[in-house]
């Protein structure tokens, strides 16, 4: 992990954690802290965050437009476009050591490419074949998913692959990793910022939107090639299916709290980044102090799923301390 | 390489075919029912639900002391507590669902990942604790038929029986709640009971297949076999069957396919230690199964379906040409540029359709290049001509359509109407001689 210099955060506990991580930044923000010599849990905490913050950015026009399932099924078919990668990328710079990544732009091509065949694929089989579209969706993205299993583990002749690419591990982590990450949160922020406005009607009006000439279905491909981008940056650290928790989980919990899309979305980021902070220390700490080393991305999805419920108990209090009658918010 | 029928016979590989064999049959049943009800996404979510079961299964049987080779007690323990996360993750789906009002797909979707989330920790625990039990259970997300023993079989030969059983028990209450829900409610039928045993069935094919197909892949068994059966048929009895023959299949080559793949690659390999999980396999193969009906079923396929409208059209064509050169004066012969220029069809395609009516000897060819129809030919185009203003006679006096706009309608219509219907138009119209344009129509047939 980090046997080049000594790691500050070995043997903290749960807040000596945080008051490490408070004197380190301190440093950091002094200058008497290069960027090199990050230690892993900084790193990991670095990447999640950047991770947390795009998926929670997608993922709140996603649940709010009913495309998660879209998600689910880019996250399953991913995993050939990072298999395409990889492959792409051995015989492009000739064979490599095993563990050096693969070039961020072959990788965001790759995530691209995999998301129009999923959706493409998708469409033929609902509208040429007639089936009807819960059954192609799970045709395609279980189909190319097996195939995606079967190249992974012949090629790479590793068998455990496999299990890294849905589980991620985020010891695995290194420094190029938060650069790749945060390429690819500005990017999201970049195309949401330009495009916020469009987002915000044809995500809430699409008749009025195609009235304006603002065609819904452009930006839901736009949406799309974000979504496969943000879940390939994603990959290594959580896992293609966790991901789908940093994209579902936060705008789900931050929706009990308010009812303004940008104080949604600034709320999921904070929630999703909360959650990665706590999840890192937690880790640390069930390391240091029962000597357990857990999957941190576990434990941030089950601190996701803890946001949720407080966020549902906040606001079931607070309606019933308002009201009689308890009201809930609009369907999300 | 072993033969098809050493996978029966033989003591080693016996247990995993039989046992992959009986999971994707119970799962298609199942299957069938799911994709009728369109819940194929919860299917999906659920089967991911099951991995934290399975996880922790193997953590209260390390507690209960059990053995690593104590099989039965093992497999025991995990497939109550997949069966018990499965049903949890229903429980939340719903309550997110109906409680706290949020959509479907999201409900779905974050349940999938924040189960799935905490089985990974739970597996880390594991991992780290008791490195062999880890092993064991990570053959449950992508699923490792090989391992399989004789105790699987009668586990999942009692499961399957169990599974059949309530199938056959409730054929009808869940026949006619999956078609017509209000028709059931009004027969006095249970249905939210009727649904509760439904996803009772759901949760327990998932379980039961989570072995040889993997947690991350299950979902595609109860969908695929489904939707493959769904293009032959439209009789829930027979989908059932199709379906279940479909997964038995899948299961048996999906088993082959990752023996036989694993025994070449260790021998090419000898050094990499490599094992093709069965999960995979069995998927691919399903699907190809399935993309194989999706195009040659015999009534849906799509290829099929293309080629007889592809039929069709030619034949259209063909008629048009006669019909067109029969309109140049019958007895007339033709340059080819004067017919291609009547049809809307490229100059290739009518030589070729041209020269296909040569060889059935409606049209003759003379030294100038120059087209004639032959005494057959200017028959089967009267006969065509005749069809089209019968049909205009039909709907301009009938039907009370403008003369100015039957047109259209019969230029389709000629291609279609049979002898048969033909006779009772001439009957219903008393045998017209004029057509609503006051065009002559031909007499019909002498034969």
């Amino acid at each position: 992990m980090d046997n080049e210099f000594f790691n500050p955060y070995s043997n903290n506990t749960f807040f000596e954690f945080f008051y490490t991580l408070f004197f380190r930044m301190v440093a950091f923000f002094s200058g008497k802290l290069p960027v090199a010599e990050f230690a892993s849990d900084e790193i990991q905490l670095i990447v999640l965050s950047f991770i947390a913050s795009s998926t929670a950015l997608i993922g709140c026009f996603l649940t709010l437009r009913k495309m998660t399932m879209l998600a689910n099924s880019l996250s399953h078919t991913i995993l050939l476009g990072i298999v395409a990668a990889y492959f792409f990328t051995i015989h492009l710079y000739g064979s490599q050591a095993e563990g050096v990544s693969t070039p961020i732009e072959i990788m965001l091509l790759a995530a691209l490419v995999m998301g129009f065949i999923t959706t493409f694929l998708t469409e033929f089989l609902t509208k040429t074949l007639n089936m009807q579209e819960d059954a192609s969706t799970g045709i395609v993205f279980t189909t190319l998913f097996a195939l995606g299993i079967v190249l992974v583990t012949l090629l790479t002749r590793n068998a455990h692959i496999g299990t890294e690419i849905v589980m991620g591990n985020v010891d695995i982590l290194r420094l190029e990793d938060s650069y790749a990450a945060g390429i690819i949160l500005l990017i999201d922020l970049f195309f949401i910022w330009l495009f916020f406005k469009e987002f915000k009607i044809t995500t809430f009006d699409p008749a009025l939107s195609q009235a304006l000439g603002i065609s819904p279905s452009i930006f839901n491909y736009l949406l799309m090639s974000l979504v496969s981008i943000t879940i390939i940056g994603a990959f290594r650290a959580v896992g293609v299916l966790m991901v789908l928790s940093f994209i579902t989980g936060p705008p789900l919990a931050a929706r009990f709290l308010t009812e303004k899309l940008r104080t949604l979305l600034i709320l999921s980021v904070i929630i999703g980044v909360l959650a990665c902070l706590i999840g890192v220390a937690l880790s640390r700490h069930f390391l240091s102090a029962h000597h357990l080393a857990l999957s941190t991305g576990g434990i941030v999805v089950c601190i996701v799923a803890l946001f949720f419920i407080f966020s549902v108990l906040y606001q079931t209090l607070r309606l019933w301390l308002v009201y009689t009658k308890p009201v809930l918010p609009p369907k999300l | 390489m072993n033969s098809f029928t050493s996978y029966f016979t033989d003591a080693v590989l016996r247990a995993p075919t039989i046992g992959c064999m009986l999971m994707c049959f119970s799962a298609a049943l199942v299957g069938v029912v799911v994709f009728l009800r369109k819940q194929s996404l919860i299917g999906e979510a659920l089967s991911h639900a099951t991995y934290p079961g399975v996880v922790l299964g193997t953590i209260v049987a390390i507690s209960l002391s059990v053995g690593i080779d104590q099989e039965l007690e093992l497999i025991a323990c995990i497939i109550i507590g997949a069966f018990i996360c499965a049903m949890l993750g229903l429980g939340c789906i719903q309550l997110l669902e109906k409680k706290w009002k949020i959509r479907t797909d999201s409900a779905l979707c974050f349940i999938l990942a924040t189960f799935f989330g905490f089985g990974v920790t739970l597996a880390s625990y594991l991992q780290f604790t008791f490195p062999a039990f880890y092993k064991q259970s990570q053959n449950y997300l992508y699923g490792q038929a090989a391992t399989m023993t004789d105790y699987h079989i009668g586990i999942y030969t009692f499961l399957s029986a169990l599974i059949v059983s309530i199938l056959m028990l409730f054929y009808k209450e869940i026949q006619t709640i999956t078609f017509d829900r209000e028709y059931a409610k009004s027969m006095g039928i249970p249905v939210k009971r009727i649904d509760f045993c439904l996803f009772i069935l759901i949760a327990l094919a998932l379980v039961a297949g989570i072995r040889a197909v993997g947690v991350v892949l299950m979902s595609a068994m109860l969908v695929i076999p489904a939707a493959a059966a769904r293009q032959y048929t439209n009789k829930l009895f027979h989908m059932f069957v199709l379906a279940s023959c479909i997964g038995l299949l899948s299961g048996y080559f999906g088993n082959y396919l990752s023996v036989e793949l694993t025994t070449y690659f260790s021998q090419k390999y000898p050094a990499s230690r490599l094992s093709l999980p069965t999960g995979p396999m069995i998927v691919l193969v399903a699907s190809t199964l399935c993309i194989f009906s999706l195009l040659f079923a015999p009534k849906k396929g799509y290829l099929l379906r293309k080629f007889r409208i592809f039929l069709f059209q030619d034949q259209c064509i063909r008629e048009n040409i006669l019909k067109s050169m029969w309109r140049h004066g019958p007895k007339n012969a033709i340059p080819f540029n004067t017919i291609q220029e009547t049809q809307t069809a490229s100059k290739a395609y009518i030589w070729f359709c041209l020269w296909r009516l040569i060889q059935q000897g409606w049209v003759l060819k003379n030294d100038s290049n120059h087209y004639s129809l032959t005494s057959d030919g200017e028959y089967r185009a009267a006969q065509i001509v005749r069809l089209h203003r019968l049909w205009e006679v039909y709907l301009a006096d009938y039907l009370g359509i403008g003369a100015e706009r039957v047109h259209r309608s019969a230029e389709e219509m000629e291609h279609i109407l049979t002898p048969e219907i033909e006779k009772e138009l001439t009957l219903l119209l008393n045998d017209p001689k004029q057509d609503p344009h006051h065009q002559p129509i031909p007499p019909s047939s002498p034969f």
